[in-house]
C-alpha cells in the first residue's frame, strides 16, 4: 500500500516536472505546443523521435530546447553523403608528434553517460550510416574497442528535410520502425507568434535562445524508472485492448473495415507495416500521454493523440499510392478513426 | 368445283397403252403405284389452294423420246382460264413427277422478264420433294399480261421445256420435260368502265361503317396500368431516396432510447448497464456520422445545436462511460450515471431529434 501511495506521489511529482519541461521548452520554441507534447511523451516513453519538416521550421532549435532542458551529455552529428559508420564511432587524426591516433568517435565520445544523441539532416547518410543506426536505437549498445558500449538513457533524435530529394538516401524500413515517433513539424500559423518570431531579436540567436532555458528541468539520468514506473501504472482495460486490436486490423486491412477513401482501391493500398512492435510502441505512448493528462487508465483519446505520429510511418503503401503518401497516410488514419467504434 | 374435275385429265407418259380416264381412275381397277399417286396428287389441289381454285389439268402425251420415260406425269392448273383484264397477274402451277433422283436444272427455268410484248413472267418458284418412290416438283409461275384486248379472245402463253438432273457417283442423267403451251381469255376493259356521272362525288362510295365499340375495358386498362407505373416509381424513389423518401432521416436516438428502456427492464443491471451505453454510443456516432469520443462532444454539438441542451448530460454520460469501459468499471459509472438517467436522457434526445 505504501509502496503504492510512494509510487502515485512520484508519478505525480514527475507530472509536474514534465509540465515544467514543457513550458521550458515551449518559452523558447514559440507555436509548437503539439510537437513539444509529443516530444515530451517520447522522453517519458523511452522512444527515438524524427522530426521532419520544411527548411527553417525550428527543428533542429526545438531538439536542442529539449536537450537543454533535459540536461545530461549531449552529442550531435551533420549528415553527410561520404560519412560512413566509423565516422560516427571512431575519432582518426594525426596527433602532434606525427603519430595517427584512433579515439572516440562522437557516439562514444560521453561513453555511456550519453543521453542525446542529435543526428541532424539524418536522410543526407548513407545507408551503411542508418544500419549502424539499428543496433543503437534498438538495443541501446554498440561493440567497439573490442568491448561493447552500453547506453541505458540514451535516445536519438533526428531530423530530415523533406524538401530536397537529390543525394539524400530514404530510411530503410527497418529504421523507421525504430523511431517511435515521425513528428512532422509546420511553421506556426498563428500571426502574433510569426511576428514575434520574425522580429524579437531574442529569437535571432539561437544559443542565446538555447543558454536561456533553465537547464535539467528533468532528472535524465531517472527518465528510464520513472518511464517504466508510468507503463505498469497505467491500466488498459479490456475494452481498450479490444479498440487497439480493431484500430490495428482497420489500419493494415481498411477494406474490410469498410473504409473507403475517394479514388482509392481499398484493397490494393496497404502493402505491410504496422509491426507488432509498433503497436507496441503506440500504446506505451499512449500511456504516456494517459498519464500526462493525470489519468491512471487509458482512454481511447489517448490512442487518437498520439497515433498519426506513431503508426504513420510504419505504414507501407503500394508502390502505386506510395507517391502520394503524405495525403493518403493522414486520411487513412482518420478515416480508421471515424470507423472503428470506441466503447 | 364439279367443272375442275370434268376438265382434269391426267397422263402417265411411261404407260400409254393404259386406259387415261383419270374420274374412273380411282375405281378401273389394277392401276399400277404410279398412276395411283398421280392421281391422288391430281384430286388434292382444292386442299392447296383453296376450295374457288378452279382446276385445270393439261394433258402432255408426247412422250416419244425414251429419255422422257423419267418423268412420270405432267400437270398445269391455273384458277381460271378466263376472266382476265388488263395487267392481271395470271398464275400457274406445273406439277411434275419424276423418278426419284432427277432435279431441276436451275438454268433451265425460264428466267423472269418479259416474254412477249404483251406478256411478262414476274416470278417463278420452285418447291421440290420426295414423295414415296417418286419426286414431285412444282412451279409457281406468276405472269402478268399487258394485252389490250378490245374483244374477248383466247391468248396462248408459250410453253418451254425444262432439264432435269439425276447427279450420282457413276454420272449424270438428264432428261427434259416439256411444259405446252396452253391458254387463257382475256376481256377488254372498255364496258366495265364506269358510266359518265354529273357530279363526281357520285363517284365516291360510302365510308365503311365502324360498329361502336366498349372503351371500359381499355380505361380500366390503361388506369391499372398507371396504378403499377406509380407504384414502381415510388419503389424506386424508395429505393434511390428520391422525395420525399430523402427528406426523411433516420432516428438514431429514437432507435437507442426504445432499446434502452427494453434493457432498463432487463433483470440483470450490470450487463444491462454497458449495452445501454454502447447502444447510446452508436445513436451518437450515427447522428455525428462518425465515431464521437468524449473530447469531440462539443465539435458534434456545435454542428447539431438541436442537441445542445443536453450538452452538460451528454458530458456526464462521456464520463460514466469512460468509468465503466475505460476506467475504474460499471460501479463508478452508475455512480456517475445511472441506467434510468441514461433511459430518461436518450428519450430526450430522442424527442429533440424528432423536433429538428
Amino acid at each position: 500500500m505504501n509502496e503504492i501511495r510512494a509510487s502515485d506521489a512520484m508519478l505525480t511529482d514527475w507530472r509536474e516536472a514534465a509540465g515544467r519541461f514543457e513550458r521550458a521548452v515551449g518559452s523558447a520554441v514559440l507555436g509548437q505546443d503539439r510537437a513539444i507534447r509529443l516530444l515530451t511523451i517520447a522522453l517519458f516513453a523511452r522512444g527515438h523521435v524524427l522530426l521532419e519538416g520544411d527548411v527553417g521550421v525550428g527543428k533542429t532549435t526545438l531538439l536542442r530546447a529539449v536537450a537543454r532542458a533535459l540536461g545530461g551529455a549531449y552529442e550531435r552529428v551533420e549528415g553527410t553523403v561520404d560519412m560512413m559508420p566509423t565516422d560516427l564511432v571512431y575519432h582518426t587524426y594525426l596527433a602532434d608528434d606525427g603519430r595517427p591516433r584512433v579515439e572516440p568517435g562522437p557516439v562514444l565520445r560521453q561513453a555511456e553517460d550519453l543521453a542525446i544523441f542529435f543526428f541532424n539532416e539524418i536522410n543526407r547518410a548513407r545507408p551503411q550510416v542508418h544500419a549502424l543506426l539499428l543496433r543503437l536505437m534498438a538495443e541501446r549498445s554498440l561493440t567497439a574497442f573490442n568491448r561493447e558500449y552500453r547506453f541505458p538513457h540514451l535516445q536519438v533524435f533526428a531530423d530530415r528535410n523533406r524538401v530536397e530529394r537529390e543525394e539524400t538516401f530514404e530510411l530503410p524500413a527497418a529504421a523507421r520502425d525504430r523511431f517511435l515517433m515521425e513528428i512532422g513539424l509546420e511553421a506556426p500559423r498563428d500571426p502574433a507568434v510569426r511576428r514575434a518570431l520574425v522580429f524579437d531579436p531574442r529569437f535571432h540567436d539561437t544559443d542565446a535562445l538555447i543558454a536561456a532555458i533553465d537547464g535539467e528541468v528533468l532528472d535524465h539520468a531517472a527518465l528510464p524508472g520513472i518511464a517504466a514506473a508510468i507503463q505498469h501504472g497505467i491500466q488498459a482495460s479490456p475494452a481498450i485492448e479490444t479498440y487497439v486490436v480493431n484500430l490495428w486490423e482497420a489500419l493494415v486491412r481498411p477494406s474490410q473495415a469498410g473504409i473507403r477513401l475517394p479514388d482509392i482501391d481499398m484493397d490494393a493500398l496497404v502493402q505491410g507495416g504496422a509491426s507488432p512492435r509498433g503497436v507496441a510502441f503506440l500504446v506505451r505512448a499512449a500511456r504516456v500521454r494517459a498519464w500526462l493528462e493525470g489519468r491512471d487508465w487509458l482512454v481511447p483519446e489517448d490512442i487518437r493523440a498520439i497515433f498519426p505520429e506513431v503508426m504513420a510511418h510504419r505504414v507501407f503503401l503500394e508502390p502505386i499510392y506510395e507517391m502520394r503518401r503524405a495525403a493518403i497516410v493522414p486520411e487513412l488514419c482518420r478515416a480508421v478513426f471515424e470507423t472503428v467504434p470506441a466503447p | 368445283m364439279r367443272r375442275s374435275w370434268l376438265s382434269r385429265l391426267i397422263t402417265t407418259p411411261d404407260r400409254v397403252d393404259q386406259p387415261t380416264d383419270s374420274v374412273g381412275a380411282s375405281n378401273a381397277g389394277p392401276l399400277s403405284r404410279k398412276e395411283r399417286v398421280g392421281v391422288m396428287y391430281a384430286s388434292r389441289p382444292g386442299r392447296s389452294t383453296g376450295s374457288g381454285f378452279a382446276l385445270l389439268v393439261i394433258l402432255l402425251v408426247g412422250a416419244s423420246v425414251p429419255a422422257q420415260a423419267q418423268v412420270r406425269a405432267l400437270e398445269i392448273r391455273t384458277p381460271r382460264p378466263f376472266g382476265y383484264f388488263l395487267g392481271d397477274l395470271v398464275r400457274a402451277q406445273v406439277d411434275l413427277v419424276v423418278e426419284p433422283g432427277f432435279t431441276v436444272q436451275i438454268p433451265s427455268l425460264p428466267q423472269p422478264g418479259a416474254l412477249t410484248y404483251w406478256l411478262d413472267l414476274r416470278d417463278i418458284a420452285v418447291t421440290q420433294a420426295a414423295s414415296g418412290d417418286a419426286r414431285r416438283i412444282r412451279l409457281d409461275l406468276t405472269y402478268q399480261t399487258f394485252y389490250a384486248a378490245l374483244d374477248a379472245r383466247a391468248l396462248e402463253i408459250p410453253g418451254f421445256t425444262i432439264t432435269l438432273v439425276d447427279e450420282t457417283d457413276r454420272g449424270a442423267t438428264t432428261a427434259r420435260a416439256e411444259v405446252p403451251p396452253w391458254s387463257f381469255n382475256i376481256s377488254p376493259l372498255r364496258e366495265v368502265q364506269p358510266p359518265a356521272r354529273e357530279d363526281p362525288r357520285s363517284y365516291l362510295r360510302p365510308d365503311g361503317q365502324v360498329s361502336p365499340r366498349d372503351p371500359r375495358p381499355l380505361l380500366v386498362g390503361a388506369a391499372g396500368s398507371a396504378f403499377l407505373a406509380l407504384l414502381a416509381l415510388a419503389g424506386l424513389a424508395r429505393d434511390r431516396t428520391w422525395w420525399p423518401f430523402g427528406a426523411r432521416r433516420s432516428r438514431p436516438f429514437g432507435v437507442a432510447a426504445r432499446r434502452i428502456r427494453a434493457l432498463a427492464r432487463r433483470p440483470d443491471a450490470a450487463s444491462a448497464y454497458g449495452e445501454a451505453l454502447t447502444a447510446l454510443h452508436r445513436a451518437m456516432d450515427s447522428t455525428a456520422g462518425r465515431r464521437v469520443l468524449a473530447d469531440d462532444l462539443d465539435a458534434v454539438l456545435a454542428r447539431r445545436p438541436a442537441f445542445r441542451r443536453e450538452a452538460d448530460a451528454l458530458a456526464r454520460f462521456f464520463a460514466a462511460s469512460r468509468q465503466t469501459f475505460f476506467g475504474p468499471g460499471p460501479e463508478a459509472g452508475q455512480r456517475t450515471v445511472s441506467l434510468r438517467e441514461v433511459a430518461s436522457l436518450a428519450g430526450r434526445l430522442a424527442r429533440a431529434e424528432r423536433a429538428a
